[in-house]
C-alpha cells in the first residue's frame, strides 16, 4: 500500500514537470478546504473549492480526479454551487451533473469525474463549488484480526495535497476522528491534533497532480454494519396500502473476531470486552407506518421497539420531519466477521406515495435502506405494480441497472409486473426519492371482486344443477314412481296452503277494517273493504276445487286428505261467520247503536270465530310440516 | 400541474364495517336461497328466481369477502 503510494507520487511529480496540457491549466483553484469525516464506517470527504478562470475561454466543466484505489470505493459523488460568501453556510442548490470522463494525456491510475456547470465560467470569474465524496470500505482494519478484549484500530490513507488536474494556491485539510484516541498519524510540518480533530497546516502553491500520502491509524467503535445483500420489495395495492418487505443479510465489516467469545465477559463489561461489537440498529421508517414486523428464518424476533410518529429536528437544514423509529436488536451482538439475516416489513398508507399527473400514475418512494449508517454492497429494489399496469418506466436520480419481472400474488390471473432496480455500493446518501411511472385503468380494480363473485356464483349454479338433476337410473321402478307422486302431492298441498294463507290475510283485513270503523266511523270504506274481500274469497273457492280433486284421486295423499278437507271446511265456516259479524257491526253503526249493544249481538259469533281461527291455524301448521 | 394523491375508492376505516354488512346481507340471501331449494318441490320451482337469488347473493358475498380480506391486512 505504502509502496504503491510512493510510486504514484514519483510518477505524478515527474508527469507534472514534463508536460502541461493547455486544457487543464486554464483553471486555478484559489482556495481548497478539505474536511475528512472519519466518525463512522463511511468516509465522507467534503471539499470546498474556489475555482478561478485564469484563461481566456469560458469554461463549462470542472474535472475532479481520484486515485484508482480510492475511486473503486467511491459510492456517492455530488457537487453543488455554494451561493453564499460566508464559510460554513450550507449550499442550497441542487447537485450539478457529474459523470465519469476519460480525458486525453492523463496518468492511467486516476479516475476523472466531470462536473458540468449550468452557465459557463467566464474569463477572470470565480465560483465556489462544494464537493461531497462518500467512500465505503475505505477504512482498513489494522490489525485485521482482534480478540474480544482488543480495541478496533483502523487505517485510513489519503493525500494531504488535493489531487487535481489544476494548480492549487492554498489548501487546508482537517480530519475529524470519532474518538480522541489516535494510534499514529503522519506528521508533516504544522500538523496539530486537538481533541478528536487533526489539522494539517495550509499548503501553498501546489502543482497539478501532486499527491502527498498521509496515513492515520485510529480507533473507531462505531457500528460497522454492512449489508452484503438487501432486497427491498415494495408492493402497491390500489385498495389503500403500500407494503414494504426488506430482506437483510448483514455482517460486521470491521476487524474480524478471533479467539473465543465469552458471553460472561461481554455482559459484565460490554464496553471493555467487545467495544467494537454492535448490538442494535436504528431504522427510520416513513411516518404512519403500520403492521411493522421483524422476523427471521426461526420466527419472530421480539427484541425490538417502535416509536410512532416521532418528530425530529434535522440540524443541518433546521427543519422538522416526522418518522416512525424502529430499533431492532438481532439475536446476538455482532462482532467482526459475524453475520446475521433477518426480514423487516411494514405497511404504509397509499396516499403518501402514489400520485397522479398527466394521466399517468407514479410512485414516489425512497431508494435506500431506512437503517442509519448502513453500507449496502448490493441493493435490489423491486417495485410490484398491480395487475393491469401498462407503460411502466422508472426514473432514478443515479445510475442503476433495471429490468422487469413478473410476480404471482393474491387473486392474480397473469401476474403482476415488477420493476427491478439494482445498484452496488449504496450509502445513506442514496436515500433519495425515485419515481416509477405507469398507466392504470381504474376499472381494472374491479377484476378482483369480479373473480370472487364468479367463484361464489359458480357454487350457487352447482347447487341449482344438483337440485334439478334427475339422477335416478330406472324411471319405471316402483320407488321412483312413488317418489314422483309424493312430490306432486306435496306441491298440491303447498298450493292449498298458500291459498288458505291468502284467505286468512283477507280475514285479517276484515278485522282491521272493523277496528278502523270503531276508530274513525267511516262506514263507506268498511263496506268497500267487505266487497273486495268478498270477491277475493269467491275466486279462492274456485281455485281450490281442482286441487282437491287431484288429492282425492292420488293414492299417496290418503293420510292427508281428511285433514285438508277439514281445513277447507273450517275455513269456509270461519269465512261465513266473519262476514255475518261484519254485516252486523256495519248495520249497528248505521243505526247508530251503542258499543254495548254491538257486543251483545256479536258475542256468540265472536267466540266461535276465535276458536275456529285457532283450529285453522293448527291445521295449517300441521300441513306445513309434512 | 401539481400531482394529486391517489387514495383507495373506499376510505380505509370503513373496510371492516362494510365487510360485516355485505357479508351479513350475502349470508341472509344465501340462507333464503337454500330455504327455497329445500321447501319447494320439483314442479313449483322457478329457475329464474333461483338464479336471481344466487346472483345477488354471490355479488354481496364476493364484495364482502374482498373487504374482509382487505380489513385483515391481505391487500389483494
Amino acid at each position: 500500500m505504502l509502496r504503491f503510494a510512493l510510486t504514484l507520487l514519483l510518477f505524478t511529480l515527474a508527469f507534472g514537470v514534463l508536460s502541461s496540457s493547455p486544457v487543464f491549466s486554464d483553471l486555478i483553484l484559489a482556495k481548497v478546504d478539505r474536511r475528512i469525516d472519519l466518525t463512522s464506517q463511511i468516509v465522507r470527504i467534503t471539499t470546498s473549492l474556489k475555482v478561478e478562470n485564469a484563461g481566456s475561454n469560458p469554461i463549462s466543466e470542472i474535472l475532479l480526479s481520484f486515485p484508482e484505489n480510492q475511486a473503486k470505493h467511491l459510492a456517492y459523488l455530488t457537487a453543488t454551487l455554494n451561493e453564499g460568501k460566508g464559510k460554513g453556510k450550507a449550499s442550497s442548490g441542487a447537485g450539478l451533473p457529474t459523470e465519469v470522463v476519460i480525458p486525453k494525456d492523463v496518468p492511467d491510475s486516476l479516475t476523472f469525474y466531470s462536473v458540468s456547470l449550468h452557465k459557463g465560467l467566464g474569463k477572470g470569474e470565480s465560483l465556489l463549488l462544494d464537493v461531497l465524496a462518500v467512500f465505503t470500505h475505505a477504512l482498513e482494519p489494522f490489525p485485521e484480526k482482534i480478540s474480544q478484549a482488543d480495541i478496533q484500530l483502523l487505517l485510513f490513507q489519503d493525500t494531504a495535497h488535493f489531487l487535481s488536474p489544476y494548480k492549487v494556491m492554498v489548501q487546508s485539510v482537517a480530519v475529524k476522528l470519532p474518538e480522541a484516541r489516535v494510534e499514529s498519524y503522519t506528521k508533516l510540518e504544522g500538523t496539530k491534533l486537538s481533541g478528536s480533530e487533526l489539522k494539517y497546516s495550509p499548503f501553498h502553491n501546489i502543482p497539478p497532480f501532486s499527491y502527498l500520502p498521509i496515513i492515520i491509524h485510529f480507533e473507531n467503535n462505531q457500528p460497522f454494519a454492512v449489508a452484503e445483500e438487501l432486497v427491498r420489495e415494495i408492493e402497491i395495492s390500489h385498495w389503500g396500502n403500500v407494503q414494504v418487505t426488506e430482506h437483510y443479510n448483514l455482517f460486521h465489516g470491521g476487524a474480524k473476531n478471533k479467539g473465543e467469545f465469552s458471553r460472561l465477559d461481554y455482559q459484565a463489561r460490554p464496553y471493555v470486552r467487545g467495544a467494537s461489537a454492535f448490538r442494535r440498529l436504528v431504522a427510520r421508517l416513513p411516518p404512519r407506518a403500520h403492521s411493522v414486523y421483524y422476523r427471521d428464518e426461526i420466527g419472530n424476533i421480539s427484541t425490538s421497539s417502535l416509536w410512532g410518529d416521532s418528530k425530529k429536528v434535522d440540524v443541518l437544514q433546521l427543519s422538522y420531519f416526522c418518522s416512525t423509529e424502529l430499533e431492532i436488536e438481532p439475536r446476538y451482538p455482532l462482532f467482526g466477521g459475524w453475520r446475521t439475516a433477518f426480514t423487516i416489513g411494514y405497511g404504509l398508507p397509499l396516499r403518501d406515495f402514489l400520485f397522479e399527473s398527466d394521466g399517468k400514475r407514479f410512485l414516489n418512494f425512497s431508494f435506500g435502506s431506512p437503517i442509519n449508517e448502513l453500507v449496502i454492497d448490493t441493493l435490489i429494489v423491486k417495485v410490484v405494480l398491480p395487475e393491469g399496469s401498462k407503460d411502466i418506466s422508472a426514473s432514478v436520480p443515479f445510475p442503476v441497472k433495471q429490468w422487469q419481472e413478473t410476480k404471482f400474488s393474491h387473486l392474480d390471473l397473469v401476474g403482476r409486473p415488477v420493476v427491478v432496480l439494482e445498484k452496488n455500493n449504496v450509502v445513506p446518501e442514496h436515500n433519495e426519492h425515485f419515481q416509477v411511472y405507469y398507466k392504470f385503468n381504474s376499472l381494472s380494480m374491479l377484476r378482483e371482486p369480479l373473480m370472487l363473485i364468479f367463484g361464489f356464483f359458480f357454487l350457487f349454479v352447482a347447487c341449482i344443477v344438483y337440485m334439478h338433476a334427475d339422477l335416478s337410473i330406472s324411471k319405471s321402478s316402483a320407488s321412483y314412481l312413488a317418489k314422483v307422486q309424493w312430490e306432486e302431492v306435496q306441491a298440491t298441498v303447498q298450493q292449498i296452503h298458500n291459498i288458505i294463507s291468502h284467505c286468512l290475510t283477507a280475514h285479517d283485513k276484515l278485522e282491521a277494517s272493523l277496528r278502523d270503523l270503531s276508530r274513525t266511523g267511516d262506514v263507506q270504506a268498511c263496506k268497500a273493504t267487505r266487497k273486495s274481500v268478498d270477491s277475493l274469497l269467491k275466486g279462492v273457492s274456485k281455485d281450490l276445487k281442482p286441487l282437491v280433486t287431484f288429492l282425492q284421486s292420488s293414492p299417496q295423499a290418503a293420510h292427508i286428505l281428511p285433514k285438508v278437507e277439514e281445513l277447507i271446511a273450517k275455513e269456509r265456516d270461519l269465512q261465513e261467520r266473519l262476514m255475518a259479524k261484519h254485516t252486523t257491526v256495519v248495520d249497528c253503526y248505521e243505526k247508530k247503536l251503542g258499543g254495548r249493544e254491538i257486543e251483545n249481538r256479536i258475542a256468540s259469533n265472536q267466540q266461535k270465530i276465535t276458536s275456529l281461527r285457532q283450529e285453522v291455524d293448527d291445521l295449517m301448521e300441521f300441513i306445513d310440516e309434512i | 400541474m401539481a400531482p394529486k394523491a391517489i387514495t383507495s375508492p373506499v376510505p380505509d376505516s370503513l373496510y371492516p364495517t362494510l365487510s360485516v354488512l355485505t357479508l351479513a346481507i350475502g349470508l341472509v340471501l344465501t340462507a333464503s336461497f337454500f330455504i327455497y331449494e329445500a321447501t319447494t318441490s320439483r314442479k313449483t320451482r322457478s329457475l329464474a328466481q333461483e338464479l336471481t337469488t344466487g346472483a345477488v347473493a354471490s355479488v354481496f358475498l364476493g364484495f364482502g369477502s374482498l373487504f374482509l380480506l382487505i380489513a385483515c391486512g391481505v391487500y389483494v
